[in-house]
């Protein structure tokens, strides 16, 4: 729960050092592209906050988000976080269950009213009235509505409360949507990805805490500190793009040598997050160092931008589909209204291109 | 290829790109905010993990600003590494976390870094502390004197 100590002595009673802090600011700091010199600032300021009450609800997700966050790779200065906030509910963190875990989140919301950050992972499905995710007898949706106009700012953490992620890809069965879809009237921050990366979380909430405002956001609600740059501009194998060096398939010599993933289906150009500079794994690497192109996963509507082997340059139907997609129309002409969502699933089942042998070669399919 | 002893390993001889060529001009920015130091008083820093920096880059860096006289390790949750270039004035600090993996890594120019000065309200705890030892010290000295 929230309490009247600040932060540094909060920090000061567990045996942690202002050094410590100052350290923990200059890297938040760091990646968050702000001035060295904001590191100091920032310290000062945070070191002087009360504790910050979140409520973070899950809805139609896997839970990765969470796992993202809290198995970040620098546990124990990453836990300096949870120290500058209070988590006042979190359904898979929370100690206890049922009734009693449904009155912690109805007293975290009485008694931070208008002041408690609401974190969101997961899609609300809208169809058959919501039916589809429930907690404790109650949709998705209700329990958005009811928490949400008590909350002093939303945080969707990842693509699907972002975006609708995965839930809402082609045939989107249950009807999922975007947290921004609902909430119209409170300031929401997506933080996109799937998962985001646990820092680009944490730092969203520092900068909260220190500065007292959420940070400047781009066109789709992200911060621009993280999604300002495509990974495309940041990639270190940018320079075999600007060369024209590109590896034609994943055990070739240009793929060896470290060149430009473009032409395997990296999705680099349009895809913006903070993967090349911040990493994954603690600095390790991210996908593309890793010889995988990106898959745009904190784009909205990623999953159905095309297979993930096909060049962003290449027409998104090739002319031999063609012939097959007028089929495929032809026959969805005669039937009856009724049974238009079978039918649409049908075509997206008929559409759907299984990932081959072939395509991991780069070879055109036979 | 049915187990994994039938993926081939293959030895390349690749030779990757090593240097974005970045060092020259951040050695130029030292430069600047050396001489805005000694003009001003006012401190600079340049975060090296804001830049595209390979090991070529690196190395040129750490070649032209050599080592200086004083080292120190902060052990701050994790080790920070701070050491005065020979170039009085600039710094590299280098900030691990526990698992040794590298959090942020800054060139400072400053005559002290800021990790390496004592806080004042860490100074005032400190005085407290001294204090509360003195008078501990001194009651058990009266003590051994009144036995």
């Amino acid at each position: 729960m929230s309490d009247d100590k600040t932060l540094a002595e909060t920090l000061a009673q567990r045996g942690i050092s202002r050094r410590s802090f100052l350290k923990f600011c200059a890297s938040i700091a760091s990646l968050m592209a702000m001035p060295p010199a904001m590191a100091v600032e920032m310290a000062e300021k945070l070191a002087a906050a009360r504790r910050q009450s979140v409520v973070y609800l899950s809805f139609q997700e896997c839970t990765g988000c969470l796992e993202s966050l809290t198995r970040s790779h620098s546990p124990k200065l990453e836990d300096l976080i949870f120290d500058a906030i209070s988590l006042d509910y979190q359904e898979t963190l929370v100690a206890c269950a049922g009734h009693f875990a449904e009155h912690i989140l109805k007293e975290a919301i009485e008694k931070n009213d208008g002041k408690f950050i609401l974190m969101v992972d997961g899609s609300i499905p809208l169809k058959d009235g919501g039916i589809y995710s429930t907690i404790a007898g109650r949709t998705n949706l209700d329990i958005l509505e009811w928490v949400a106009p008590h909350a002093a700012a939303v945080i969707a953490v990842g693509s699907c409360a972002a975006f609708g992620g995965i839930p809402k890809a082609n045939p989107n069965p249950t009807g999922a949507v975007a947290v921004s879809d609902i909430i119209k009237d409170k300031p929401i921050i997506n933080v996109p990805g799937c998962p985001p990366i646990p820092v680009v979380i944490t730092g969203v909430i520092a900068h909260y805490l220190t500065m007292g405002t959420i940070p400047d956001l781009d066109e789709l609600g992200r911060p621009k500190v993280f999604f300002g740059d495509s990974i495309h501009d940041r990639c270190y194998r940018r320079p075999f793009y600007d060369q024209g060096k590109f590896a034609k398939s994943f055990d070739d010599e240009g793929a060896r040598n470290g060149w430009c993933l473009f032409e395997l289906g990296c999705k680099g150009p349009t895809t913006h997050n903070a993967c090349a500079t911040t990493k994954w794994n603690g600095g390790v690497s991210f996908p593309i160092e890793s010889g995988h192109g990106c898959l745009g996963c904190s784009e909205p509507d990623f999953w159905d931008a095309g297979s993930f082997y096909t060049a962003l340059s290449a027409p998104t139907k090739d002319v031999a589909n063609w012939a097959a997609i007028g089929v495929a129309a032809g026959a969805a002409i005669g039937v009856a209204a009724g049974i238009a969502n079978r039918s649409t699933k049908t075509e997206t089942k008929r559409t759907r291109k299984p990932l081959t042998v072939d395509d991991l070669k780069g070879k055109p399919k036979s | 290829m049915n187990s994994l002893k039938g993926i081939p390993i293959i030895k390349l001889d690749a030779t990757p790109v090593m240097s974005h060529g970045n060092a020259l001009p951040l050695l130029h920015e030292i430069e600047v905010l050396l001489d805005q130091l000694i003009a001003t008083g006012k401190s600079g820093a340049i975060d090296l993990r804001s830049l595209p920096m390979l090991a070529d880059d690196y190395e040129k860096l750490k070649e032209i600003l050599g080592e200086g006289e004083v080292k120190a390790t902060v052990d701050a949750m994790g080790p920070s590494q701070v050491r005065e270039t020979a170039i009085h004035g600039v710094w590299w600090v280098t900030h691990f976390n526990s698992d040794a993996t590298v959090l942020a890594e800054f060139i400072e120019i400053t005559y002290i870094p800021e990790i390496l000065q004592t806080h004042p309200a860490d100074a005032r705890m400190g005085l407290e502390n001294l204090r509360s030892r003195l008078m501990s010290t001194s009651q058990v000295d009266k003590g051994e004197t009144d036995v």
